[in-house]
């Protein structure tokens, strides 16, 4: 599927702004299934200066500054984004991903392939998530045994957060911590791929963040709303000998083509799609819209 | 036990068997015997007066080193022991061979960990020692850097093991501190102790600096010939603040915060008077993780947004680069033969402590079964907080560290527990062993390292404790490096000679110190005015008999309100508190509060803190002197904050003597300070601040017609706080009268004290500043004082002096002229801080997170 994701990010400050550095995370990587076609980035006020690199996890980072004195930042990027990764959905079914043991894993772990040497660093800890508590650990075990596959304990323990938890777009903002996430059982998507990814790196192995965007679909018969779709996370666990395989605990589900990756790291910290130091005193209020459209 | 020939070591136990002094087998070596033959000379008596002679230097130069969490931290003396100590040069050029390939050695594992990583790929390191360390930064991964050394300056801990050898117990990589201390207790021991130091053959260091300096020089990106260069710090409470400012004063760099600091267009600059000035190279002193807060820790006011880049796109290099705290990791020990055959195919050449990393199984299962004999670290916290010393640990305490390892075993390292040596140390006129740490400094110099020929020895607060550093007390000493043959200085080779200019004038003064100095001016001119108003009023009262009622007579009222107006310590006098009270009913009470309340915004004491901070703050410029006499001044009002007695005779005579020293004070910064490095902003501030409580003091009391009697009274009292009686006699030898008062105090022009005066010299100094305009037309804070000057010069005293009719008792004229020139002032005040020192647009997150990286 092509789909056209148009994202608009607007701060409002009440006090003019002499200037700011930004960063942003904004232009989707290629990844397995995705394609990207094409990409814009537009900026108000005018940046005096813009540059993109790749980073340490491979995303691409913007960087730009603007000068000129304002009280509104606006982002726009408009990405085309080939995504074909449903066809992938077999494969998880083949037994080098599904008869994968914890133990196999651990063992496999062991080991320097590059591959390996690559997944091993999201075993540890993360600015966000730090060393778990017993809870989260406990919380994981009930899904991960030894001798089971752990592809089956990760689709598990995806089914378990969404049934567990709750969505709560008011309980938690981005510094809320995992351990507080897992007391109360609310949260947002972001909570929900970092708690899963808590549960699968206390019992040592590999998980990552991904964020990235979800066309929402409208009920049967209604027409769907421009900037209804949203920014979306979920994680990713390495199954060593196949790789990586996504999960949505939010949506109960394998990503398919509705997901649209737009970066990794190792959680929220490594992938903030927009972030920054102004120069001025006051406070600042933020809009996020994101539309997706299929285009065939 | 040793016993030996001086009688020095005589009663000298070296109860654990392992001294500096003696060789393996027992022997004093000869030249501790060389040094305390020498000591012989000047005998207890003699040593001891030498001692007190340094600790009297090191407090005259204000040399200091702060201690977080302790109240009384800030700022406590540095102390230096008499006794240094001594390696000879043949046992040093193995150690410095040993440090220069060990400096190499870690260059190459910085360079690796942040470009191609193949000490991970290759399994010469295990990925957790890097990955798992917080001190790794994947915003620096792939950085390109100007310097052929990443790491361009090291320090190692050195320490003496029961084999006889000095092995290596820690790695210093992120903003290694101590090379300005060894400096510092350079110049103060070779003073001292000159007669010792010609003997001994003692190494110079004043190589080593020069090097340094070139160093810095040579980092520029561009290889630019006069690259800016300034020391970043992350400012006057941390603990080794003194060091950054002496290395500032004695380098000639500009020392400056992350506020003083900003990127733009790809460079970094350096806000100063002018404006923005590009900066080349940052030798900083913030650590690592503090010194981006756009891309790095996102709560730090310590850095610089956005430096990051700049340092990416190469147009500034930084010293240490930032980063470079991941190989502050004792994780990389067990490694470090391995590294040195992988890099170099060499044996390592110092020996190290012994250390086991607890992410391998055999090694952590090791420490979990030896803890209580071990020593625990974590790769990458290794301050005193996070060290576990197994020896000194309950049962319990044990069992829960290992809970703890096993959580995360990757993170920690556990070493042996060793008793290191000890080297004598003069203790109440005794000479007793004390174990020591010295600390070894390598810089990069063009494609190798060199070593400094000493370093910083840190000394155990007791004989029995074994653990060493500053945070827990304990003095330094000295590290001479004893040549065969008498090394003379090379003149010739002075650094000081460097072709690159640091400041060159106000242009380029940070506008940060600038704002500093312009506040010192303020704050000493307040404290100095508000002290002899307040002796002027204090000495009223001792007149009175009984302090605590209410006063009857109208002069003491007036003062009492003139008080508050001048201090700004509303309602005082003027009004009801919020409780109803009025402080007019109990006045002895209120004085005090005015007085001594530190609390109490505009109380002299909390004028004098505010003195002291901005002080604090431009310490780089301070001499000697102005330390002394600082010191003084502190004392001097500590003992009566402290004291029971605040009887009105004891404040008198503490404001006597603080008045006497703030004006010795104000005489030596006029001439320490050069004009060039802010003495300017310093009197303007000082004009600003006089001109304006002169102004309130006459508001307060004069422009109210009293009897005549009552009038007469507050004329003197005005004259007498003004300091001004004399001059009155003097200029007019009559009765005093408002009008005389006002043509001196107000209008002359010749007299240093009258307003006019003093706003004719503030005209003169505003106009030396960089956006000040000669010709055509004044800038904003210009015209405002030449408004002020211009209404003072139009005025005439007998018409100030007169109310409306001889019914009335306002002095309108009077009143009008001062209201304007208070308003004048203030927005001159406002200008200035606009046009020079505009810090209020800082740094702040497009979002608001905290959380440690």
């Amino acid at each position: 599927m092509i789909f056209n994701v148009t994202h608009i990010t607007k701060y409002e400050y009440n006090a003019p702004v002499s200037y700011c550095h930004n960063i942003a995370t904004l232009r989707p990587r290629e990844s397995k299934g995705q394609e990207l076609l094409d990409y814009t980035i537009q900026i108000t006020p005018e940046p005096t200066e813009i540059s993109e690199r790749i980073d340490f996890f491979g995303n691409y980072i913007t960087r730009f500054s603007i000068q000129t004195e304002h009280k509104i930042l606006k982002v726009t990027t408009r990405s085309k984004i080939k995504r074909d990764y449903a066809k992938f959905q077999e494969s998880f079914k083949s037994p080098t991903c599904k008869n994968i043991t914890m133990n196999n894993a651990l063992l496999a772990l062991q080991g320097m392939d590059p591959e390996v040497l690559e997944a091993k660093q999201y075993i540890l800890e993360s600015i966000f998530i730090r060393r778990t508590d017993k809870d989260i650990r406990e919380y994981a075990e009930l899904s991960f045994k030894g001798n089971r596959s752990i592809f089956d304990a990760a689709y598990e323990l995806m089914q378990r957060i969404y049934t567990d938890f709750d969505f709560d777009s008011e309980f938690s903002t981005i510094s809320t911590p995992i351990e507080e996430v897992m007391k109360e059982k609310k949260g947002v998507c972001q909570d929900f791929a970092q708690i899963a990814i808590a549960c699968i790196r206390s019992v040592g192995l590999p998980a990552r963040y991904i964020s990235g965007y979800i066309e929402t679909l409208p009920p049967p018969g209604k027409v769907k709303l421009v900037g209804a779709d949203a920014s979306h996370a979920w994680f990713a666990i390495f199954i060593p000998g196949f790789g990586w395989v996504d999960f949505d605990p939010t949506n109960n589900m394998i990503p398919k083509d509705q997901h649209i990756v737009v970066g990794w790291g190792r959680d929220y910290y490594d992938v903030p799609p927009l972030k920054g130091v102004v120069y001025g005193s006051g406070q600042s209020k933020l809009k996020v819209s994101v539309d997706i459209a299929a285009v065939e | 036990m040793p016993t030996t020939k001086t009688s020095w070591l005589n009663s000298y136990k070296t109860h654990q068997g392992n001294d500096e002094m003696y060789s393996l087998n027992d022997e004093l070596k000869p030249y501790w015997d060389k040094l305390f033959k020498g000591f012989d000379k000047l005998g207890v008596n003699g040593l001891t007066a030498r001692q007190k002679d340094i600790d009297w230097l090191l407090s005259e130069n204000g040399v200091t080193y702060n201690v977080y969490n302790d109240p009384k931290g800030m700022h406590r003396p540095w102390s230096l022991n008499v006794v240094p100590f001594v390696l000879h040069q043949e046992e040093w050029n193995r150690v410095e061979a040993g440090l220069k390939q060990r400096a190499e050695l870690l260059n190459l594992v910085l360079k690796d960990v942040y470009g191609e990583r193949k000490l991970i790929k290759d399994g010469i390191v295990p990925y957790e020692v890097i990955y798992g360390h917080r001190g790794f930064l994947r915003q620096c991964s792939g950085m390109e850097l100007n310097l052929e050394k990443f790491l361009s300056i090291y320090a190692a801990d050195l320490c003496r093991g029961t084999d006889g050898r000095l092995w290596v117990v820690n790695d210093r990589t992120e903003a290694p501190s101590g090379m300005g201390y060894a400096l510092e207790n350079r110049s103060t021991s070779s003073r001292i102790l000159p007669e010792m130091f010609a003997k001994m053959h003692v190494k110079r260091l004043s190589g080593f600096f020069q090097e340094f300096n070139q160093m810095l020089v040579g980092a520029a990106p561009g290889k630019k010939e006069n690259p800016n260069i300034v020391i970043l710090t992350p400012g006057s409470h941390n603990e080794t603040y003194f060091e950054h400012a002496y290395m500032a004063s004695f380098l000639g760099y500009p020392l400056v915060q992350g506020n003083d600091l900003v990127v733009r267009d790809g460079f970094l600059w350096m806000k100063s008077l002018q404006g923005l000035k590009q900066i080349d190279v940052v030798l900083r002193r913030v650590d690592d993780a503090f010194t981006d807060p756009l891309e790095l820790r996102e709560d730090s006011h310590l850095g610089v947004a956005g430096l990051l880049d700049v340092v990416r796109r190469k147009n500034v290099t930084v010293i240490n680069p930032v980063g470079s705290g991941v190989i502050e990791n004792p994780g990389l020990i067990p490694f470090m033969p391995t590294i040195a055959k992988y890099f170099l195919k060499e044996e390592l050449l110092l020996p190290q402590i012994a250390s086991w990393w607890c992410g391998q199984e055999k090694e952590k299962n090791y420490v979990l079964e030896n803890l209580s004999k071990l020593v625990v670290k974590r790769i990458d916290r290794t301050n005193r907080e996070s060290i576990y010393f197994g020896e000194l640990m309950t049962l319990k305490e044990i069992e829960a560290l290992k809970k703890v390892i096993l959580e995360r075993p990757y993170r920690f390292v556990a070493q042996e527990h060793i008793n290191f040596s000890t080297a004598p140390n003069l203790t109440n006129g005794n000479v007793e062993p004390r174990n020591v740490v010295a600390r070894a400094f390598c810089i990069a110099s063009k494609d190798q390292y060199s070593v400094m020929p000493g370093g910083l020895v840190r000394v155990a607060s007791d004989s029995e404790t074994v653990r060493v550093s500053n945070q827990r007390g304990g003095t330094s000493k000295d590290l001479w490096i004893l040549d065969e043959t008498f090394t003379k200085e090379d003149k010739t080779r002075q650094w000081q000679q460097k072709s690159s200019v640091a400041i060159s004038g106000l242009n380029d003064l940070p506008s940060l110190t600038a704002e500093n100095l312009y506040w010192a001016g303020r704050y000493v001119g307040r404290t100095l005015v508000n002290a002899r108003f307040l002796r002027t009023v204090m000495r009223q009262m001792a007149i009175v008999q009984n302090r605590d009622e209410k006063p009857d007579s109208e002069k003491l009222k007036v003062l009492f309100k003139a008080v508050t107006q001048l201090t700004g310590t509303y309602p005082g006098f003027i009004e009801k508190d919020k409780d109803g009270k009025l402080a007019m009913d109990n006045p002895y009470e209120e004085m005090l509060s005015v007085i001594l309340d530190k609390k109490r915004v505009g109380s002299l004491a909390h004028t004098i803190s505010m003195f002291s901070n901005s002080y604090y703050s431009i310490r780089n410029l301070w001499s000697s002197d102005m330390w002394r006499v600082f010191e003084n001044i502190q004392k001097l009002w500590n003992s009566l904050v402290d004291s029971e007695d605040h009887s009105i005779n004891r404040i008198l005579k503490v404001l006597n003597q603080l008045i006497t020293r703030l004006i010795a004070f104000m005489g030596l910064i006029e001439e320490s300070i050069m004009v060039q490095q802010g003495l300017l902003l310093y009197f303007i501030g000082l004009q600003l601040e006089q001109s304006s409580l002169t102004i309130t003091k006459c508001r307060a009391l004069l422009t109210i017609k009293y009897d005549d009697q009552v009038e007469y009274e507050l004329l003197e009292y005005l004259l007498t706080s003004h300091e001004s009686l004399n001059i009155y006699r003097y200029s007019y030898r009559s009765h005093i009268e408002l009008e005389h008062v006002l043509d001196l105090v107000v209008l002359d022009l010749d007299y240093a004290r009258s307003l006019t005066f003093m706003i004719n010299r503030l005209q003169k100094d505003i106009s030396r500043l960089p956006h000040s305009k000669q010709d055509h037309q004044l800038s904003n804070y210009q015209k405002f004082v030449f408004e002020a000057f211009s209404k003072l010069r139009l005025a005439e005293s007998s018409k100030l002096a007169k109310t409306k009719s001889e019914t009335d008792f306002s002095r309108e004229e009077l009143d009008n002229l001062m209201k304007a020139l208070s308003k004048l002032l203030y927005q001159t005040s406002q200008s200035i801080s606009n046009t020079y020192f505009n810090h209020t647009d800082k740094q702040n997150q497009l979002f608001t997170q905290s959380f440690p990286i």
